[in-house]
């Protein structure tokens, strides 16, 4: 009776009158392999992930008594940003939840539970949607818990297809045809470590009768970007410049500022016009007009978000190898903060800021005091905006705000409504305090230059501590190598 | 010869074809003829609507049947990320087509993917960036997915809202060819013998079905011996320029699937004869 009622209820009718029929018209999946999962009472199922079709294409391979009694491990910090999402998720496939980087909690715990209770999981042992047909080193995670209910067998399975139906950083689903290749069940022997690297090699294995099929962009992952960090006047425009023309001797470099400027063979280069870049131009403009902070504030917050979003565009229309911002629109958000609430900000709260706003804030607790702090960081995570990105390098000209007064009096124009001593002491704090807390807590190399001295000397400083850094994401630049910048 | 005669014999074949689909594998058949079947009833599926029911419903059969090879194709063929704008411009070009076949709109049918399709693919792969490399092995690869698969094969659609009779001996014949191809080449590993084989072998076996379906077909006596000499010719074409693509799209023969080959392999076979025959046709005869 409990039996036919679970497999008559709602969820089970949706994936076996909606799910099923629609994966199977529109991305017609082929399943090899089936009866592996026969007379299995419950089972660990391991499979690679590219794609968010994956969990879907794994239920329509599960035998109908087994939809409401699996279970997939899913993060619980992507499936929670929007309710409704979160609710149906959890409505149709009963997710175990964990929260990825989650300090002191033990990530196996909900797994454990529902295997204690003779239901079956779904883990993605690479942790997450790895880059289209490609499989990354597997997570311990599988191996330890096969350890714990060596009695349960561990099912391989090779999905392929859905990383070209719905890839990674794309939302647009297109039909081609999906395989699900299920593998013989296993049972953990040896160590964790030993079991998981055989699970990874049986699904290698299972993927190795696939041809390689994937002609890959040149530019598919990310550019680096080194931010240049300062208060106005602090000439970090001039170094951006010079840094972009630096960088692009052998290599195309972008530069974003006021505007999108493209250097090639060290020289400036035409750039198409891009939408979003002159939606957040006009912004631009606005804000220096503001007549108060408050005024200021929601255009200038918009702007940089906007300017966020024109980094990621970049890749797409320019293709650059290298991004200079000439300021982060993170690490300046963050800093800005301490303008509006400087009696509020502190390392710690600045960390949580960082965090919130770069999408890394899977650590914080609801009621982290940052949100009751600081509630415009709420209302930017509900609007999807909390996902910024954050600069592998930062350089930060430090200047007294004296001379950075001077130097913008000198140039005759119009004065911006926090383009005061004291308001740019303040930006000042806030720029080092923000330097201090990536570097220390987020790993991301932030050096400090004095801005007070000649451009030419600021350009030779930044090269020597770009260099120092030693970073892997510059290796490609020759113009780094280069001894005399001068030249 | 009752006038329900042609209706009965549609009804029947595709009864037959029905009965065979299901109990083929029981029957031992060997597994190339059995994966073929679906594909040979889908055909029927089409002519047994269009005849009971309406055409404006069965030419959606081919068009799910277009859509099947394309979305095959589009697995295989080794596309970027980038592409998928101009992927989903050529299957919205499927819709389109076949609503021109229905619809008897034979201009706009005849240039909807050949001129707007194959201008439309570019500008969509240009809308995923300025990432360049790639891009004209990209179109390229897109626009012949949906030349071959797509508006080669909704000739035989076109065919179909002429006579369907006419149609069902093209589908006939091919699966002919197709049949003495199989036994041919399983009984004989010479390339060449087995091509004159499947040249002539075929050739009594249509030329008698054209005949005999003549007063269906309405076409007159030299055409129809015109054609069972032609079909043959066709099919060896299709089939020799698409077992070409096949080895560059890394398609197994000997591992068919679904998704794998299994459905453009079936196809190929229609891809010169659809075409070539409408026009064949409709060049030469008022009906048309």
């Amino acid at each position: 009776m409990d039996g036919a009622r679970r497999l008559l209820s709602i969820p089970v009718l949706i994936h076996l009158l909606f799910f099923r029929p629609v994966l199977k018209l529109l991305f017609g999946v082929h399943v090899e392999g089936r009866e592996h999962l026969d007379g299995l009472q419950r089972f660990i199922l391991v499979a690679n992930h590219n794609s968010h079709l994956d969990t879907l294409l794994l239920f329509h391979v599960l035998p109908v008594r087994h939809l409401r009694r699996t279970h997939p491990v899913a993060a619980y910090e992507y499936f929670s940003r929007f309710r409704a999402v979160r609710w149906l998720v959890e409505f149709l496939l009963q997710p175990v939840w964990i929260v990825r980087g989650s300090v002191g909690e033990d990530p196996l715990a909900g797994m454990r539970d529902r295997l204690s209770q003779g239901r079956s999981i779904i883990i993605f042992p690479e942790g997450t949607r790895g880059r289209a047909g490609e499989i990354a080193r597997f997570k311990s995670g599988v191996g330890r818990l096969a350890a714990e209910f060596p009695d349960v067998p561990v099912v391989p399975v090779f999905l392929t297809g859905p990383e070209k139906a719905l890839p990674k950083t794309r939302s647009l689903l297109v039909p081609v045809w999906n395989h699900v290749r299920v593998g013989p069940p296993r049972f953990f022997h040896e160590t964790a470590a030993d079991f998981t690297a055989e699970l990874e090699g049986a699904i290698r294995g299972l993927a190795a009768c696939e041809g390689p099929r994937h002609r890959r962009s040149r530019r598919t992952r990310q550019p680096p970007t080194l931010a240049v960090l300062g208060i106005d006047g602090s000439g970090k425009s001039t170094l951006s410049r010079a840094l972009s023309r630096r960088l692009s001797s052998d290599a195309r470099a972008c530069l974003v500022t006021d505007g999108v400027e493209l250097f090639e063979h060290g020289e400036r280069a035409e750039a198409p016009p891009l939408l979003a870049e002159k939606l957040r131009a006009s912004l631009g403009r606005r804000t220096k007009v503001a007549g108060s902070l408050k005024s200021y504030k929601i255009p200038k917050l918009a702007e940089l978000l906007l300017r966020d979003h024109v980094v990621e565009e970049l890749r797409d229309w320019y293709a650059p190898d290298v991004v200079v911002l000439d300021g982060s629109p993170l690490l300046n958000i963050t800093a800005w903060t301490g303008l509006y609430r400087n009696e509020a900000m502190d390392e710690a709260m600045c960390l949580s800021a960082l965090r919130i706003l770069s999408g890394r804030d899977e650590s914080l607790a609801p009621d982290d005091p940052v949100y009751r702090t600081f509630p415009e960081l709420v209302t930017l995570r509900r609007l999807h905006l909390a996902h910024m990105r954050v600069p592998d390098a930062v350089l930060f000209l430090d200047v007294d705000p004296v001379v950075s007064m001077e130097r913008i009096r000198s140039r005759g124009e119009e004065r911006q409504v926090h383009e005061t001593e004291e308001k740019l002491g303040r930006l000042r704090g806030g720029y080092r305090m923000v330097c201090r807390v990536v570097e220390r807590d987020l790993g991301i190399p932030a050096r400090t230059l004095d801005g007070g001295r000649d451009a030419g000397d600021v350009l030779v400083m930044a090269l020597e501590e770009l260099r120092r850094m030693d970073l892997a994401a510059f290796a490609h630049l020759t113009g780094l190598k280069e001894i005399d910048p001068h030249g | 010869m009752p006038s329900e005669a042609p209706q009965v014999t549609v009804a029947a074949l595709f009864a037959v074809l029905t009965l065979f689909a299901l109990i083929g594998r029981r029957m031992g058949v060997p597994r190339a003829v059995v994966a073929y079947m679906p594909y040979l009833w889908a055909f029927f599926l089409f002519f047994v609507l269009s005849e009971f029911v309406s055409f404006a419903v069965g030419i959606w059969v081919l068009a799910a049947l277009s859509f099947l090879a394309l979305r095959e194709f589009f697995t295989l063929v080794d596309l970027r990320i980038e592409d998928r704008w101009g992927m989903v411009a050529a299957y919205l070009a499927i819709p389109f087509m076949f609503y021109f076949i229905q619809a008897n709109w034979y201009g706009m049918f005849i240039i909807s993917i050949p001129v707007y399709a194959f201008l439309v693919i570019p500008i969509a792969i240009t809308l995923s960036g300025r990432e360049v490399e790639g891009s004209v092995l990209s179109i390229g690869a897109l626009d012949l997915g949906l030349f071959l698969l797509v508006y080669c094969i909704g000739h035989i659609g076109y065919l179909a809202f002429y006579s369907t009779w006419t149609a069902i001996l093209v589908v006939a014949a091919v699966a002919i060819c197709d049949l003495f191809a199989w036994l041919l080449k399983a009984r004989d590993r010479d390339p060449m013998r087995s091509v004159a084989y499947q040249l002539f072998a075929p050739l009594p076996v249509i030329a008698l079905l054209a005949l005999a379906v003549r007063p269906w077909t309405g076409i007159p006596l030299v055409h129809s011996l015109i054609l069972a000499v032609g079909i043959p010719g066709l099919v060896a074409i299709g089939c020799q320029t698409i077992d070409h693509l096949e080895a560059d799209l890394g398609i197994d023969r000997r591992r068919l699937q679904p998704g794998r080959g299994e459905v453009i392999n079936t196809m190929k076979s229609f891809v010169y004869v659809g075409p070539v025959v409408f026009h064949y046709l409709r060049y030469f005869l008022d009906a048309y």
